[in-house]
């Protein structure tokens, strides 16, 4: 056969998967409306953003003193103040109804205590529901007590005369996501996590499919070469996977603030070589399946840890050492490093060679197992 | 001139599925010219044949050939073959006209070529007013004639039919026969699988599959004249078969 017949038959494929996707409305929704939903709730939902916590307060002294601490903590944003009460027990009632998630109560003399330099003890109860949220009010109000108690402490030490402790003041400067919004971060993770479900699926399921209807086998018997027949199972997905990136980007952009900082010539590098290895994987996994079913599960069996050890929900850091080695094999990992590294600090090919290299690899090396695989396995 | 080989040969095949033997030492030649009819009952192993013959499956032991050619190693046999399988083959989603076309297309046909042989088989199969439709809004019958258009765009010198007739109507039967007829005629080899017996003795020879290898072989008529002298006085087919095959299991 020669180059111009392998053409052909690599178009014919290609058409044929098209027309068949396109009359498909199931796998159109899944490919193309699906993760533009998942994108938009994903980075609606996962959202790590602490502030206007809901918080009651309960004054039981009364004092100007202590409804000015209490305006000026909830003055900053981090906690809200969600109403009044006179006693304790109505304040637990709206913790457990939900209605609040912290409660601050101020107690009987705290006026009178901290004039007469006496400790005060002021309590703050919190939903520890959502862990992050609580440490974070109780932060919040930590911080600012401890500024009271710093301050009243230095004040009395003048006032006798004695001079001011030194102190160590840290002062956080954060770089490339100064806000600390989570949308920037998550968002581009996001957008591989969908990716590698919808493009690994639909080629799993792509070849099982052919091999349970039985077309496979009237295929086979045409001259065509494995590796064609792949890549023009590949090719149309490649297509539309391409488009899906462009979509997420663009709604990470307009809808989540999401900055595009890098070249695009990186990121579009970045999602060639990340689609083609996450379609080959779906490929290798319909050369060992032998049904739709069997395609899907594997799908999934695949998926699941490349998600979790990815980066994209806990940092690889974190990991044990062999683990982390591990997920150098995982293009899932790869793909959200390099988004990040191009969306939030406008990185070029310098740096983010290795995981481009690693998805080149992986992509190349799994469409060569597979298409091998796929020719021994029909003998 | 090297000394002509057989169109398709079966040496020894042997292929074990799980506990079922499906081919216990099937032995067949088919010649150029030649219709050959596999018969056998349900699980014989006639598919099972079909498919190593077509290098869709290897062997425990045993060899086909094609041409002269290995089918599971060399990919030029595949330009010379035609396969119309038992069960749905074709793209269902897709029209008449599209499967023809890709079919055509995965042989590297140039487009003229492919042009002019689409229309005269689907005025032979006489499916030219349906190529818009889908496969699988076709009848039964329609879908078998679709399926041998496939299997035939490329004009292959080895045809193989796996029960190409069953749920076709009788009328399209004799259709189907008479154009079988006629592409043997032009020097292609036939093999057929087939469960009907009416159907056995218009093959120029048959095989009597069972449990994977062949009870008897002949031209039908030889057939019919030895077992009338063994004694049976106007045997059919089916009489002559199912004698073999009770004989074989008791
Ligand atoms: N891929 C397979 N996996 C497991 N068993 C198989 C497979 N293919 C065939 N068999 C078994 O091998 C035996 C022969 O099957 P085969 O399909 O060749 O018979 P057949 O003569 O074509 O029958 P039929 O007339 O019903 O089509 C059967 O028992 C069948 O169940
Ligand atoms: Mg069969």
């Amino acid at each position: 056969m020669s180059l111009a017949s392998a053409r052909r038959q690599l178009g014919a494929v290609f058409r044929k998967e098209v027309r068949q996707t396109v009359r498909d409305r199931r796998v159109m929704f899944l490919l193309v409306v699906a993760p533009l939903i998942q994108t938009v709730v994903f980075g609606a939902a996962v959202d790590f953003d602490v502030d206007r916590v809901p918080t009651v307060v309960v004054d039981h002294d009364q004092s100007d003193v202590s409804r000015e601490h209490a305006r000026r903590l909830l003055a900053d944003g981090t906690l809200l103040r969600a109403g009044d009460f006179p006693g304790a027990e109505a304040a637990e009632h709206e913790l457990d109804d939900g209605r609040a998630a912290a409660a601050l109560l101020l107690p009987r003399g705290l006026a009178a205590d901290l004039a007469a330099g006496r400790p005060a003890e002021v309590q703050l109860l919190l939903d520890g529901t959502d862990p992050n949220r609580a440490a974070t009010a109780g932060a919040a109000a930590s911080r600012y007590f401890g500024e009271v108690g710093e301050r009243l402490a230095r004040q009395r030490l003048e006032a006798a005369g004695r001079p001011a402790p030194a102190q160590v003041v840290v002062t956080p400067r954060v770089f490339f996501n100064p806000r600390l919004k989570t949308a920037p971060y998550i968002v581009p993770g996001i957008a591989g996590t969908l990716l590698v479900i919808v493009t690994t699926l639909v080629t799993a399921m792509g070849l099982a499919r052919e091999r349970e209807m039985g077309t496979l086998e009237q295929v086979m018997v045409t001259p065509i070469r494995p590796l064609w027949l792949l890549l023009g199972k590949l090719l149309p997905y490649l297509v539309v996977g391409s488009f899906d990136v462009l979509l997420l980007i663009g709604v990470g952009t307009w809808a989540f603030g999401v900055p595009i900082r890098g070249s695009l010539l990186v990121l579009a590098a970045v999602m060639l070589v990340y689609l083609v290895s996450t379609l080959s994987i779906g490929l290798l996994i319909s050369t060992v399946s032998q049904t739709q079913q069997q395609a899907f599960l594997g799908g999934f069996l695949f998926m699941m840890p490349a998600i979790l050890l990815s980066g994209v929900m806990t940092p690889i850091a974190a990991m044990p050492p062999w683990l982390q080695y591990l997920t150098i094999l995982n293009p899932v990992r790869h793909f959200a490093e390099v988004m990040r590294a191009v969306l939030l600090r406008g990185a070029g090919f310098g740096d983010v060679w290795f995981q481009l290299a690693c998805l080149a690899v992986l992509g190349v090396g799994i469409l060569g197992v597979a298409a091998s695989r796929f020719r021994t396995q029909l003998a | 001139m090297a000394p002509a080989v057989p169109a398709v040969e079966a040496r020894g095949l042997f292929r074990r599925f799980g506990a079922v033997q499906a081919l216990a030492g099937l032995t067949f030649q088919v010649e150029r010219g030649e219709l050959y009819g596999l018969i056998g009952p349900d699980g014989a192993g006639k598919t099972t044949a079909i498919r190593a013959v077509a290098g869709l499956l290897d062997p425990d032991q045993g060899e086909a050939r094609v041409l002269g050619l290995d089918p599971l190693r060399d990919p030029a046999v595949r330009e010379r073959l035609g396969l119309m399988p038992q069960q749905y083959s074709l793209y269902r989603d897709l029209t008449v006209a599209e499967n023809l076309q890709f079919f055509a297309r995965l042989s590297a046909l140039p487009r003229p070529v492919f042009r002019e042989r689409a229309e005269r088989l689907l005025g032979i199969t006489r499916l030219a007013p349906f190529t818009a439709r889908r496969a699988d809004q076709l009848s039964g019958g329609m879908y078998k004639k679709l399926a041998l258009a496939c299997a035939l765009l490329h004009q292959p010198e080895v045809l193989l039919l796996d029960e190409p007739t069953n749920g076709v109507d009788p009328v399209s039967r004799r259709e189907l026969w008479a154009l079988l007829h006629e592409f043997v005629e032009g020097g292609m080899a036939v093999v057929i699988s087939t469960p009907y017996m009416d159907e056995a003795e218009r093959c120029h020879r048959v095989g009597l599959v069972h449990h994977g290898r062949l009870l008897l072989e002949g031209a039908p008529e030889r057939l019919l004249a030895a077992a009338r002298v063994e004694g049976l006085p106007r045997p059919t087919f089916e009489e002559l078969f199912i004698r073999e095959i009770e004989g074989a299991a008791a």
